[in-house]
């Protein structure tokens, strides 16, 4: 299976770099300062209320979203809907109203924790699976779900959670994908098998006409979005029921006839697929906790593997996979800084859903069937913390004695900024993501480049390299600047990267200082003055060496050299590189890496 | 003693002013060309020195008087050689040529609006008419009379040079002067007239006040301007008086050297670092995999890991493999917990993915290394590291961003120790001392918090987020003692403070924005 996996996620990746740049959208979401896409979810006001047990003001709500780590995005009156984004990414039950109301309803009135029923010896519904998933996307659990009652207002909410679930904890349904189906329709028991891309055809979603598996990869809208998936298997998963008909084709479309949930439904099968056991089990248990929040009965289906899973032949889901941890109280002062009672700690987990015995000075804690983030004792205890309030806890200064510093290369490159500021020089900062165009062919540069560090997959071409030096960004500040007043003097010390085997990670990141100067009397002598006077400052001892060099003219361009080291070059820029940049004005510039200056 | 607005306005007299005020002599009035032969001055210094009197209501203007003098224009030169087009076309028409329009304008000498022009004004005048094929042909009889009046003055003007119109005598020519100067459409004219106004200039009561002061004063315009070498080295300049300057003139602006706003900022940020006890730490913009992720316990099917989140190199597409024990504690934790107490992400952690090289992501790379490389103990670090994230360009993403970020290791730091961090943060950094702290989510931290504070101006905004790093994290990498990870978010502060709403302004290559902004300090 790991086999598989690798397989998979290399034939997403060559199939996203084969579809080309603009295909390529980020994930729905906004990010959180580390870059992580956080899920935000709709819900209207009077459901999250129904599903609390009360009415919550707005100023209620936002005191209590720290509890799910939630913002309050918008509450849009006229239609009573609320945005709420949900910080967690490792927390797929809270992105649901369900599961936010839960976890204010339990701080609020401590009910006794959600814990899976017992499996019954006897289940009725089951689901067979087939030996030939196992190395296209082997897992699959379900329940049942009864008296729902499938509304106008609660149609979308399913919706939602199944494209939370499925795009952003199944990662675009690779690793899970939901599939819901009114039970009327459906005669158990259900096999989940695969087919040839020809040899099955049905009518799926959104379309009126059969189509063939094959068919739907390549036509159908959701077949094009989700292809990448099965990229590379020669037979197609499918759900079918005890009479043959088309249940759905996973992970891609439910069937028009069997798989199309609809307001009045009242009884629903829930069906989960996927690549990760555990994760399609934790699916399953966070639609069946949603849906008993909303009052329906949810029943158990067993599926029959054709071979041995980590949880055996035969397994019933839900299924509670939550495991007790225990956790000292020692850690939980050692940690918090706060020594808090075991009593204590037990009330505060208790109404933070997990369920707790103390023994002694330990407490052993049970997470909620619909949570698997808990890997580690310190998880249990920031729920501690949360629960408690983060506001609880009194501010402590580190009180231990730190000397301060900036690096060598830091100190040299500002004093660098300095002298040229002082020289006359206006600072400015470039992107260092660019384009090849702009650091290769705009420059004079011919053929390939070599050592350029280019990006796989960019999102625009304009963003596609690392600069190797800051010659080009120098350039695009003056193309930007013919309205300025001349004379024109920038600079720029910064980053720039180029390919280096020796160095580790195999690209070497240098500090690196240009300078430019551009008015219609820029000659080599002004800007070789500039570099004088700023060698002179360091206490440089450097010579150029004369050099043919595409970017400058013939004759006015020379490497930087200090001791046997090529550090840069300095020049006037020729014409036709002035020409391809648009610019209308003289420009002479250098630019030398400040890196092997340092400590020599 | 002198009234103290006359006083004011002695002292801020320019030396031409004076010899101006001192040509008037006893005279009421004078001419201009008078006044510049007393003074000495030339036409433009003598105009530009009565301007300024006059500004200052010194002097007024008495009499003026515009003379307009009539010389030859280029056109009229030519005609002067060649007879005007009119009377060369009616010659050419006695001789018995046979000419169209066309004709006329096909190698005659003539350009194309002087053809029209004259064909026009001889129909006009009933002198010729055009017949079959457009073939012109005089009509005899007609009066062209002007035409040679004309011709006659053309000739006149050539000899004279000019003529000062508005004599009565000559009220014929004026006319046909007039005429055709205007006339003939956008066709040159053939004369030029210049209009010459000769003034006569008075002293107001003020001025004569002026005038006074500045003979008893004996000032005869020798105020010294500049100071020289040669003043002060035979010492020249005792006894001189110096023009005082008007000072609340406001000068055009230079544009000397200086530092980018944002950059300056950030110095401004990291000067302050360095007081709280932070040592510095710098890392590779390309990392791998694994200390830009793995490292830090973000699993492998961690959706910021994917295609979609992360820029890959092309070439080479992987580094060196991951020294141990680094990369066998890591791949342990993320598998099965193992070392750390925990149960891991339980997953098959690929080993060939962790060399996978990406653009460094987040700064926390850079904490990840300095972890494995024996830190000191207690030890602060930051970092302000370019980071690259996988967004459209807009007004709030760039392609490359600062991160400033770092780690605080320590024996008995606690979750209350990072919440005095963040407060530290933010009143030393963000000058805010009231603060929120709310739950947050990383992978890398547990217990994670997000630092809230409320800017003056921009009321609560997120100002970072931090967390002391999960065991599965400072384990592997062999640090025993609890570890703060730290980042902060000053972007929007430094564009509040910079009066910018775009990002994309942050880093404008436009020279003339650059120049434009000014320097903040943080606040």
């Amino acid at each position: 299976m790991n086999g598989h996996l690798r397989r998979c996620q290399s034939a997403l990746r060559a199939h996203v770099r084969h579809v080309g740049v603009r295909h390529v959208e980020p994930l729905p979401g906004a990010q959180d300062l580390l870059g992580f896409r956080m899920p935000t979810i709709t819900a209207l006001k009077r459901d999250f209320e129904a599903l609390v047990g009360r009415s919550v003001t707005l100023d209620e709500l936002e005191a209590a979203l720290p509890l799910v780590k939630g913002e309050l995005k918008e509450h849009v009156p006229a239609t009573d809907e609320l945005r709420i984004e949900l910080n967690d990414t490792n927390r797929p039950d809270l992105w649901s109203v369900e599961g936010i109301a839960r976890q204010i309803r339990l701080a609020e009135r401590s009910p006794k924790p959600l814990r899976a029923a017992k499996t019954p010896a006897r289940i009725d519904s089951r689901i067979r699976v087939t030996d030939d998933l196992r190395e296209i996307r082997p897992y699959i659990g379900a329940c049942i779900v009864r008296g729902l009652g499938v509304t106008d207002a609660l149609l979308p909410q399913l919706i939602q959670t199944q494209e939370k679930l499925a795009e952003l904890f199944g990662r675009r349904r690779q690793t899970v994908s939901i599939g819901l189906y009114p039970l009327q329709k459906i005669v158990f028991p259900l096999t989940y098998t695969t087919s040839a891309p020809d040899e099955a055809s049905f009518v799926p979603l959104g379309v009126d006409r059969a189509m063939t598996l094959r068919e739907i990869v390549a036509e159908h809208p959701k077949g094009k979005t989700y292809a990448g998936i099965l990229a590379g298997c020669a037979r197609y998963p499918l759900l079918v029921d005890q009479r043959g008909e088309i249940l759905s084709f996973p992970p891609i479309i439910n069937s028009q006839v069997l798989g199309a949930v609809a307001v009045g439904d009242d009884e629903l099968l829930v069906e989960v697929t996927g690549t990760e056991l555990r994760m399609v089990m934790l699916a399953v248990n966070i639609w069946a906790a949603n849906l008993a929040d909303r009052g329906a009965r949810i029943d158990p289906v067993v599926v029959e593997y054709a071979w041995t899973t980590p949880m055996g032949r035969r397994v019933a889901t839900p299924r509670d996979l939550s495991r007790a941890v225990s956790v000292p109280s020692g850690l939980v002062a050692q940690v918090l800084g706060d020594a808090l009672r075991p009593a204590e700690s037990k009330r505060l987990l208790t109404s933070y859903g997990h369920r707790v015995t103390v023994s002694g000075s330990t407490l052993k804690v049970t997470p909620p069937p619909y949570r698997d983030d808990i890997m580690h004792p310190i998880d249990v205890v920031e729920d501690l913390a949360i629960a408690r309030g983060y506001a609880s806890f009194v501010p402590e200064m580190p009180s231990q004695f730190t000397v301060g510093s900036l690096s060598a290369l830091e100190r040299y490159a500002d004093r660098v900024r300095e002298l040229l500021a002082g020289l006359g020089f206006q600072e400015v900062v470039s992107s260092i993501l660019t384009s090849r165009h702009e650091v290769w062919e705009r420059m004079g540069r011919r053929g390939d480049p070599e050592g350029l560090v280019e990006v796989d997959n960019p999102m625009s071409e304009s963003f596609a390299v690392l600069r190797p030096t800051l010659l080009a960004s120098l350039m695009r500040i003056e193309a930007a600047s013919s309205k300025a007043v001349y004379p024109h003097k920038v600079f720029e010390v910064g980053e720039a990267a180029v390919v280096d085997p020796a160095a580790d990670p195999g690209c070497r990141t240098e500090v690196r200082a240009g300078a430019l100067i551009a008015h219609p009397t820029a000659a080599f002598s002004e800007i070789h003055a500039d570099l004088e006077s700023l060698a002179y400052a360091l206490g440089l001892t450097y010579r150029l060496e004369p050099i043919p060099h595409p970017t400058f003219i013939e004759g006015r361009a020379g490497t930087i050299v200090v001791g046997d080291r090529a550090l840069g070059v300095i020049g006037e820029v020729a014409p036709q590189v002035l020409e391809t940049w648009g610019i209308g004005m003289p420009c002479v510039l250098f630019d030398f890496e400040l890196d092997p200056l340092i400590g020599g | 003693m002198l009234a103290p607005e006359i006083s004011a306005l002695l002292d801020g007299l320019h030396p031409l002013e004076v010899r101006v005020l001192l040509a008037f002599g006893e005279v009421p009035s004078v001419a201009e060309a008078a006044l510049r032969e007393t003074s000495g001055l030339d036409a433009s210094r003598l105009s530009m020195a009565l301007g300024w009197l006059l500004t200052k209501e010194a002097v007024r203007i008495e009499r003026e008087t515009v003379t307009r003098r009539a010389s030859l224009a280029e056109a009229g030169e030519r005609y002067a050689a060649e007879l005007v087009p009119e009377l060369r076309i009616l010659e050419w028409l006695a001789v018995g040529e046979r000419l169209t329009v066309a004709d006329l304008r096909a190698g005659r000498g003539l350009e194309p609006d002087e053809v029209s022009g004259a064909v026009g004004a001889l129909k006009g005048l009933g002198a010729i008419r055009i017949v079959e094929g457009g073939v012109l042909e005089a009509v005899p009889g007609a009066d062209v009379a002007e035409f040679h009046a004309l011709q006659r003055l053309i000739g006149a003007l050539r000899d004279a040079g000019s003529r000062v119109m508005g004599d009565p005598s000559t009220a014929d020519d004026d006319r046909l002067i007039e005429q055709f100067f205007k006339k003939r459409g956008k066709a040159k004219g053939i004369f030029r007239i210049d209009e010459e106004k000769d003034r006569s200039y008075a002293l107001t009561p003020l001025g004569e006040a002026l005038a006074q002061a500045v003979a008893a004063k004996g000032a005869v315009g020798e105020e010294v301007s500049q100071l020289t070498p040669d003043l002060l080295k035979d010492g020249a300049w005792r006894g001189k008086v110096f023009r005082k300057y008007n000072i609340g003139l406001r000068p055009s602006r230079v544009f000397g050297g200086k530092k980018h706003p944002y950059r300056a900022f950030l110095d401004e940020v990291k000067t302050r670092l360095v007081s709280m006890g932070f040592e510095e730490m710098r890392g590779s913009l390309i990392e791998n995999e694994f200390w830009n992720m793995d490292a830090l316990y973000m699993p492998q099917f961690h959706p910021a890991r994917e295609i979609h989140d992360v820029y890959f190199v092309r070439e080479p597409r992987e580094s060196r493999p991951i020294p141990e024990p680094f990369a066998t504690n890591v791949a342990q934790v993320h598998e099965s917990g193992k070392g750390a107490g925990s149960v891991g992400w339980r997953y098959p952690f690929d080993p060939s993915r962790a060399r996978l090289l990406v653009l460094r992501s987040q700064g926390t790379a850079v904490s990840a290394r300095t972890m494995a490389g024996r830190p000191k103990i207690p030890g602060k670090y930051f970092s302000i590291a370019r980071c690259f994230r996988y967004d459209q360009v807009d007004a709030t993403h760039a392609p490359d961003f600062f991160q400033i970020e770092g780690i605080v290791l320590g024996e008995g730091i606690t979750f209350r120790t990072l919440l005095g961090l963040l407060r530290l943060f933010a009143v030393e950094v963000a000058r805010a001392p009231e603060v929120k702290f709310l739950p947050a989510y990383f992978p890398y931290t547990e217990p994670s918090v997000e630092l809230h504070v409320k800017h003056p101006k921009l009321g609560w905004m997120e100002l970072g987020g931090a967390g002391l790093f999960r065991p599965e994290v400072t384990l592997p990498l062999g640090v025993t003692v609890p570890v703060i990870a730290w980042g902060l978010g000053l972007d929007r502060m430094a564009m509040m403070a910079l009066g910018i709403r775009d990002i994309r302004d942050l880093f404008t290559p436009d020279l003339e924005q650059i120049r434009a902004q000014r320097a903040v300090v943080a606040p």
